[in-house]
């Protein structure tokens, strides 16, 4: 299927080739030329070898999600050759520069059936024959694929100039094979006619990953303690954050375990900063106890909890959102918690920022999910949010003189009893993991065990009443609404955008979550009655949402969508699917 | 952080008092650590509000709300990083962690490795009665081979962990060994680990009465002697290896080692090392467009 309006193109190498590197400059420079994009990584576990590849899905209209197949496949190497062939659309192109490529039966066939183009470019000798270095081949191709595209090379020469503005005696080589790979002549290759109308207002967009914006949004709620184990998609949380610790002057520590991890945080948080920790899920599997801790002495405590598929070590460099059932339930006993989920850069930006206050307000566990899809893609926007105020829920300075130790953790209505910091010149506590009466100190009594531990779980009300209801994209009367919670946004809100632009007659809408636990049903309940059919999307093998929200009202969508195999939803498949409702 | 008021004025035993009542086995090592430390904090001028006492799950644990201060008393094996994670964000609190030594060199064994590497900045006493006492005479790792406990009646087949040996191996900046029967050692050697810049390990041989049979508060008492009147020089890691060597016959106590260039953990850290101010007081919104134009 192929999508109006949008373009694709894909780069697939071996690791190590600088896939990356390339889909970056590829993303800056569709921006600058005034149109919009969405960058897709996949890479396997390990640093040699193997294939990887970055797909730009691009338009003249705003778009967040991938298409399943791509318009232009352009391939560095053999094993990349044949791990996407398959993914090139009707009429396609690929554009190679594997020397001696032998096409086995089924890839013939497959090429022959969709009339694609497969143009082998003899790019390291080219770039030899032009006086470049071997390492310049893949701007070689940038410059071959340009071409190709029609695009202005102003924008593209820009990019690499600013790629490049540490090592300024490389710029000058690489716009030299820029322009011998445009000079680059094929008898298929003819210049496509992509017809889109670029916007000037536009190039100064952000190209921001969900790990870029959650690491930005922790800097802006004032996080000045980060610790983390390193863990893929979570590791680039903590390699920005260390990038720019001189600059944000924020502590960020690798620890030798996500133990250690969690018990730092937890350390900091209760000494008085903002500490924040983040993890996938085999990591957040051994900091369940630390979550447990933080429930019982009301610290608070944020962890980013960014999905992978397991069990075990699963698929380490896929996307999935498997892990909310984990999320809500991890850690021994009963107490309350919050959990929030990201679904692009702007709610990570936004819900970090909350996830402190919550968590500080509440004196309690909040684990914020995020997921492979949106922490290492690339998302094009505007900026990112406005900043959320910072509440940290801590007894002022002049009222320290009036506290009593048993305040620290006295019954209130709200369940939130008072907090104040060691070393503050006030009656002092003991932040027990035994069960404590007001100062902490231990107690096995039956009366005031049952006191605190309702006054605990109290919380989750106080913090239930606060939260908002789901959020909803579209017309409350509808055909079908879709109800998803993380990456599943993504598809499915440029899947309804696509379907109203080609002239859909059904009324589509999309109800999303993202404030998860405690979890409101109210709105979905009452949309549900409204809505002729509803349809839980979910990027794991069991509806997790379906599951809790059924625990929570007994309600049961009329069907769900589930996709389990490492890759994001497609906005085609999502359009597959109301095809198929209209068949 | 710490109020003006409370630096200058004299800190007596009475403030570290508890209303609450100890729950330790009669005889236990126990009483005398908690007396030893409050007086060795007291001694070094230190207020319960700005004493950060961190206890790990075990007998001694029970003892965190039977003592003043800012106290946490958190998982089993657990509590260095936990104490590490307080330290870091805030230097002025005198942090001390205490956990025994079946948390230490069993569960938690991997946190006083990177605990010694970092060289927090905390006193770190492990009360070593080669047992887990709280759970009733298991062996720990400190029990001595062939000696017959609750969970192994035909005696260890392990070799025990020497902590002196692994963590002078390690690299530690300061170790010490005292026995839990001498309060007055206990709180000479707790006074200089509190003064310590970085992780002071102290390692109390405690006598646990009720399980640990082998090694009673007699028989420590016929062997130990204060290294510190001898000859021995602390600043000699080699030195300090050979003269804590023998766990069995003349047991050496008192200050083993102390590095007199240690360098605590927040001032090798590069980010923070000049910082002037305390991680817990620059909480408030950070600007964030010097980065985000990068990416424009």
């Amino acid at each position: 299927m192929h999508i109006q309006n949008r373009f694709v193109v894909k780069v697939s190498g071996a690791s190590g080739q600088g896939i990356n590197s390339v889909g970056e400059t590829i993303s800056k420079a569709i921006k600058e030329t005034g149109l919009h994009s969405f960058g897709y990584r996949e890479y396997p576990s390990l640093i040699k070898g193997g294939f990887a590849s970055f797909q730009i899905d691009f338009s003249d209209a705003p778009l967040v999600s991938s298409s399943a197949q791509c318009d232009i496949l352009l391939v560095l190497s053999v094993g990349a050759f044949n791990a996407y062939y398959n993914s090139v659309a009707q009429g396609g192109t690929i554009i190679h520069s594997v020397i001696g490529l032998q096409l086995s039966d089924a890839q013939q066939q497959y090429i022959a059936e969709k009339e694609l183009k497969v143009v082998f470019v003899p790019a390291q000798q080219l770039v030899k024959e032009a006086g470049g270095h071997p390492l310049m081949v893949n701007t070689f191709l940038l410059g071959v694929l340009w071409q190709l595209l029609g695009l202005a090379f102003e924008p593209l020469i820009e990019v690499l100039k600013r790629t490049f503005a540490k090592k300024p005696d490389v710029i000058e080589p690489n716009v030299t094979m820029l322009e011998s790979g445009k000079a680059f002549q094929d008898e298929k290759l003819h210049a496509i006619e992509l017809g889109f109308t670029p916007d000037q207002t536009i190039i100064d967009d952000l190209i921001i990953s969900g790990n870029e914006a959650l690491a930005l949004g922790a800097v802006a709620a004032g996080v000045r303690a980060y610790y983390a184990y390193p863990m893929t998609p979570a590791s680039s949380i903590l390699g920005y954050l260390a990038a720019i610790s001189h600059e944000t002057g924020m502590f960020v520590k690798q620890i030798e375990d996500e133990i250690s991890v969690a018990e730092m945080t937890v350390g900091s948080s209760f000494a008085g900063t903002r500490a924040m920790c983040g993890t996938s899920g085999g990591g957040f599997d051994l900091m369940s106890e630390t979550v447990s801790l933080a429930g019982i002495t009301e610290t608070p405590f944020v962890c980013v909890l960014a999905q992978r598929p397991g069990p075990a070590t699963g698929l380490p460099t896929w996307t999935n959102s498997g892990d909310l059932l984990l999320a809500i339930f991890a850690g021994h006993g009963e107490f309350s918690r919050v959990v929030l989920a990201a679904s692009d850069p702007a709610s990570a930006y936004t819900l970090t920022q909350v996830a402190h206050n919550l968590a500080e307000e509440y004196q309690v566990p909040v684990i914020l999910l995020t997921e492979k899809q949106i922490a290492e893609s690339h998302f094009q926007l505007k900026d990112l949010p406005e900043n959320i105020e910072i509440k940290r829920g801590l007894v002022s300075e002049d009222k320290l003189d009036s506290l009593q130790k048993m305040d620290r953790y006295a019954s209130t209505e709200s369940g939130v009893s008072l907090r104040w910091l060691p070393g503050q010149c006030a009656p002092t506590f003991d932040a027990n993991s035994d069960e404590h009466l007001g100062d902490g100190s231990l107690t096995e009594d039956a009366g005031p065990a049952k006191e605190i531990f309702e006054k605990r779980m109290r919380k989750q009300t106080a913090i239930k009443a606060v939260f908002p209801e789901p959020q909803l994209i579209g017309e409350e009367t509808c055909d079908i609404l879709f109800v998803g919670w993380g990456s599943a946004k993504l598809a499915v809100t440029d899947a309804l955008i696509q379907y109203q632009k080609t002239g859909g007659t059904k009324k589509l809408s999309y109800l999303h979550y993202e404030y998860m636990f405690p979890l409101k049903t109210d709105r979905l309940q009452q949309l549900a009655n409204t809505a002729q059919k509803v349809v839980f999307v979910e990027n794991n093998g069991t509806g997790q949402l379906a599951k809790l929200i059924r625990m929570e009202s007994g309600y049961e969508p009329n069907d769900i969508l589930l996709k389990n195999d490492g890759r994001p939803f497609y906005i085609t498949e999502i359009l597959s699917y109301i095809s198929g409702e209209e068949a | 952080m710490s109020c003006n008021t409370c630096t200058t004025k004299t800190v007596s035993l009475a403030e570290y008092a508890s209303p609450n009542a100890l729950t330790w086995c009669p005889g236990c090592g126990n009483f005398g650590i908690q007396v030893a430390l409050k007086q060795a904090l007291v001694a070094n001028g230190i207020t319960p509000h700005q004493a950060m006492l961190c206890f790990d799950i075990g007998c001694n644990g029970n003892g965190s709300d039977k003592i003043d201060g800012y106290r946490f008393h958190g998982l089993h094996g657990r509590i260095l990083p936990l104490a590490a994670g307080i330290s870091c964000a805030n230097t002025q609190l005198t942090v001390v962690a205490e956990a025994g030594d079946g948390a230490t060199f069993g569960e938690g064994v991997n946190h006083f490795v990177h605990s010694i590497r970092a060289n927090f900045d905390m006193t770190f006493i492990c009360h070593n009665n080669e047992n887990y006492g709280l759970t009733k005479g298991q062996a720990s790792a400190t029990t001595r081979e062939d000696v017959p406990m609750n969970s192994s009646p035909d005696g260890v087949s392990s070799t025990p962990i020497h902590p002196q040996r692994f963590a002078l191996a390690l690299g530690a900046t300061f170790t010490a060994r005292i026995f839990s029967g001498d309060i007055l050692g206990m709180n000479r050697v707790f006074q200089a680990a509190i003064k310590h810049k970085g992780f002071a390990f102290v390692e109390v041989l405690q006598n646990c009465p009720t399980y640990n049979k082998a090694t009673p508060h007699e028989w420590y008492q016929k062997r130990v002697y204060n290294v510190n009147d001898t000859d021995h020089d602390v600043s000699n890691r080699a030195a300090a290896l050979a003269v804590s060597d023998d766990v069995n016959e003349k047991i050496a106590t008192g200050i083993i080692y102390q590095d007199p260039n240690s360098v605590p953990f927040m001032s090798r850290d590069m980010v923070r090392k000049d910082a002037q101010t305390e991680l817990i007081n620059e909480v408030s919104h950070y600007d964030i467009t010097q980065f985000t134009s990068r990416m424009r």
